[in-house]
């Protein structure tokens, strides 16, 4: 195996857009967009990885010019080069389901440094936020994905993952090269630039190439606050408010134990899976 | 050693580099320290723009109005391209007392057009706008950096600052100070006298957005125009001031509190604010306004003889940090000192630099005695105690205001009293003796005059 090539996918995106409160528009300031939490985790995951591989590490997003201070940042704290795909005509109310996103940034990718061993993304990003583009850049690059991770690990060739799951539960994961994995905005925090890469970065050429993303506008037709509809909910009939509780939590109802199934085979896990919802009845 | 930043922290002693990595150092990217990059940069040196914010203005707290004309001579054209929210044209001054309120109202629609006298502005757009023509020319902006200490050699030279990223320090020639109030860098290389506390105010501040048609109507403006009301006697007690500035969609309502004063009364620049938004006169402005700032920030109102020493070796010091804000009642101005400041700073700093002569920023302090920057302050440097004194904040309001009351008020079938009259019942009303009056009066007289 060649020198492993860490790719971090960053979102540029206004963390604190606002909400005009007499019209509803969305409101973004380019000042001070940049990667959201997420992916600076996802960065800092990127380059301990390429550290600890021997490998190299590139940052990479698709986003207007104003975004190059975003990918200057990535060069100071140690990205080995940058890419940004321009996207002509940037409007950031363009829905894009993360599609679009992916199939810009793996070809990008591909033409500028060739196949990657690991992608790494936020989990979501600060504006959209619904996760789909690491999903979409697994089904480009043909690789294993891992989503939605807590802690990333590299030793020995080897790449170990955790997820989070239901009731605190956590799951490891052994995930096999090249995938496409997103991280939480957890665990680790993306180390300070030092001062003089800091102005060897500010003055760092980005490279950009041309790429488009399609997209339907967002319009705003009316904003009111989230208000979710009462729900009626009568009180336990125990007169102890212990027990009222406590049957309020479901702590004492019977559950089935937790099972784990582990099969090599894509088709037996559905059918597993099936089965499951058919017994609980989420399936007729 | 410390490294925090702070008053407490100290300046580092180092051995004198050999290769300075910077011709000057700017420390803040405000309207002064841009300015004295921007100079610096056409000078042709290499200048580090070093801002703690991620961004030019992103850490600015600011209400005020932003008056240009020092601007026609560091970027000429200025106000065909400076963001802008209004163009002021109409100028109140406004005495409160209890329910009470007496303006006095200026418009002049010639401000309204080029070449302008003042505008309110966001002061993120403003400062990004300035920095960005100190980039141009070649300054190197280092945004998310915070200046930790002070370098300095043995013999006391400032030669550099050491910042909180790793491996952060960075040497210059000359270092320019224009981190604004409370300045650490003045502070750490000795520049500053003890008891800054008395001389600073605190400015909170909330903007309110509006739709910008019921700003027109509600400020009688139009188009670009916009409106700036200064306020004496509405806070409460608190020595100090109050604000109204209308922005395109937004209002910047504020107060500015002495330190002393609001500590020793103990009470909330809040609820202060809030007391004076339910003010009959100014209640109507901003009723039904959406809340979407609240901000607050120290100011320097101390004035000439509140200024540190403006030059240490190998250092300047402008804008806040120097205490270049001018608050003398009927004028309150800083940006333009600021620009002023920085922009005289720079251009000390390159001519001493092209000299090779560091003494020679010495020429600094006979810049800014020059022009206007020092000028003003020293002309006008007995008018922040006036203005902040007791009587001018307390009884004179409700003296004017009682005084206003008495001749508009028909009072039949008695008849009219005599102003003279008036004005003696005004005074003993409000605790204010003919002499103290016209001592102040005097005052106003010299320092204004």
């Amino acid at each position: 195996m060649g020198e492993l090539l860490v790719v971090v996918a960053l979102r540029w995106a206004d963390g604190r857009a606002r909400v005009d409160p007499l019209t509803g528009e969305v409101e973004t300031d380019p000042r001070g967009a940049g990667a959201g939490e997420a992916d600076r985790c996802a960065l800092e995951h990127g380059l301990r990885i390429a550290g600890a591989a021997g490998g190299r590490c590139v940052a990479v997003t698709v986003a207007p010019p104003q975004a190059e201070e975003m990918l200057r940042d990535a060069l100071a704290c140690g990205a080995d080069a940058v890419l940004r795909v321009d996207v002509p005509e940037w409007d950031p109310r363009l829905a894009d389901s993360g599609s679009g996103t992916a199939q810009a940034l793996a070809q990008a990718v591909r033409a500028e440094f060739g196949e990657p061993g690991l992608v790494l993304t936020g989990d979501h990003s600060a504006d959209r936020g619904t996760g789909s583009t690491p999903a979409f850049l697994a089904a480009r690059f043909g690789y294993a994905q891992a989503l939605g991770l807590v802690e990333l690990a590299y030793a020995d060739g080897a790449l170990t993952a955790v997820r989070r799951l239901d009731r605190g539960r956590r799951e490891r994961l052994a995930v096999p090269l090249p995938a496409v994995c997103s991280v939480e905005p957890a665990g680790v925090r993306l180390r300070r630039a030092g001062l003089p890469a800091t102005l060897a970065a500010r003055t760092a050429d980005v490279p950009t190439v041309p790429g488009a993303v399609a997209g339907e506008p967002v319009t705003v037709h009316a904003a009111r606050p989230y208000r979710p509809r009462a729900k009626e909910l009568p009180p336990p009939p125990e007169p102890d408010p212990r027990l009222r509780l406590l049957r309020l939590t479901g702590a004492h109802e019977q559950r089935d134990p937790p099972r784990v199934v582990v099969t090599d085979d894509p088709g037996e896990a559905a059918d597993e899976l099936l089965g499951y919802l058919k017994a609980k009845g989420y399936l007729a | 050693m410390r490294d925090r930043a702070g008053p407490a922290g100290a300046a580092v002693t180092v051995a004198e580099p050999e290769r300075p990595a910077f011709d000057a150092i700017v420390v803040g990217a405000g309207p002064a320290g841009s300015a004295a990059a921007l100079e610096l940069a056409r000078a042709g040196r290499s200048v580090a723009l070093i801002e703690r914010g991620p961004f030019p203005g992103s850490k600015n707290v600011y209400g005020g109005v932003v008056y240009g004309r020092v601007l026609d001579e560091l970027i000429p054209g200025w106000y065909e391209r400076m963001p802008v929210q209004r163009w002021i044209t109409r100028r109140q001054t406004m005495l409160l007392s209890g329910e009470r309120s007496m303006t006095v109202d200026f418009r002049c629609q010639s401000w309204g057009r080029a070449p302008y006298n003042g505008a309110t502005a966001y002061r993120a757009e403003f400062d990004n706008w300035l920095t960005e023509h100190a980039q141009k020319e070649g300054a190197l902006l280092v945004p998310s950096t915070v200046v930790t200490a002070v370098l300095r050699t043995a013999e006391g030279r400032v030669v550099g600052v050491r910042t909180d990223r790793p491996d952060g320090d960075l040497t210059a020639r000359v270092v320019i100070a224009c981190d604004g109030v409370n300045s650490f860098v003045a502070k750490q290389a000795g520049l500053y006298p003890e008891g800054q506390a008395e001389h600073t105010t605190l400015g909170v501040k909330e903007t309110l957005a509006l739709p910008k048609e019921t700003i027109d109507e509600r400020f009688g403006v139009s188009g670009d125009d916009g409106v700036d009301i200064e306020i004496l006697g509405g806070t409460q007690g608190v020595p100090g001031g109050a604000f109204l500035y209308t922005n395109r969609d937004t209002l910047s309502v504020g107060l500015v509190l002495g330190l002393p004063g609001l500590a020793g009364q103990g009470r909330r620049p809040e609820e202060i604010l809030a007391e004076l938004k339910r003010h009959p006169s100014i209640a109507p402005l901003v009723r039904g306004a959406e809340l979407v700032e609240y901000s607050a920030h120290l100011i320097p109102e101390g004035g000439y003889h509140s200024m540190p020493r403006l030059v240490g070796d190998g250092l300047l010091v402008a804008g806040d940090a120097a205490a270049m804000c001018l608050a003398a009642g009927i004028w309150l101005e800083g940006v333009n000192f600021a620009l002023g400041s920085g922009m005289y700073a720079g251009r000390a700093a390159a001519r001493a630099l092209a000299a090779g002569d560091l003494r020679r920023l010495r020429d600094y302090r006979s810049l800014l005695e020059s022009s206007f920057v020092l000028a003003d302050h020293k002309k006008l440097r007995k008018a922040p105690g006036l203005v902040l004194s007791e009587r001018v904040q307390h009884r004179y309001p409700g003296l004017v205001c009682d005084l206003v009351e008495g001749v508009f008020t028909v009072d039949n079938p008695k008849p009219k009293p005599g102003i003279r009259r008036l004005l003696r019942r005004s005074a003993r009303s409000n605790g204010v003796r003919m002499r103290e009056l016209a001592r102040d009066a005097l005052t106003g007289l010299r320092s204004f005059g």
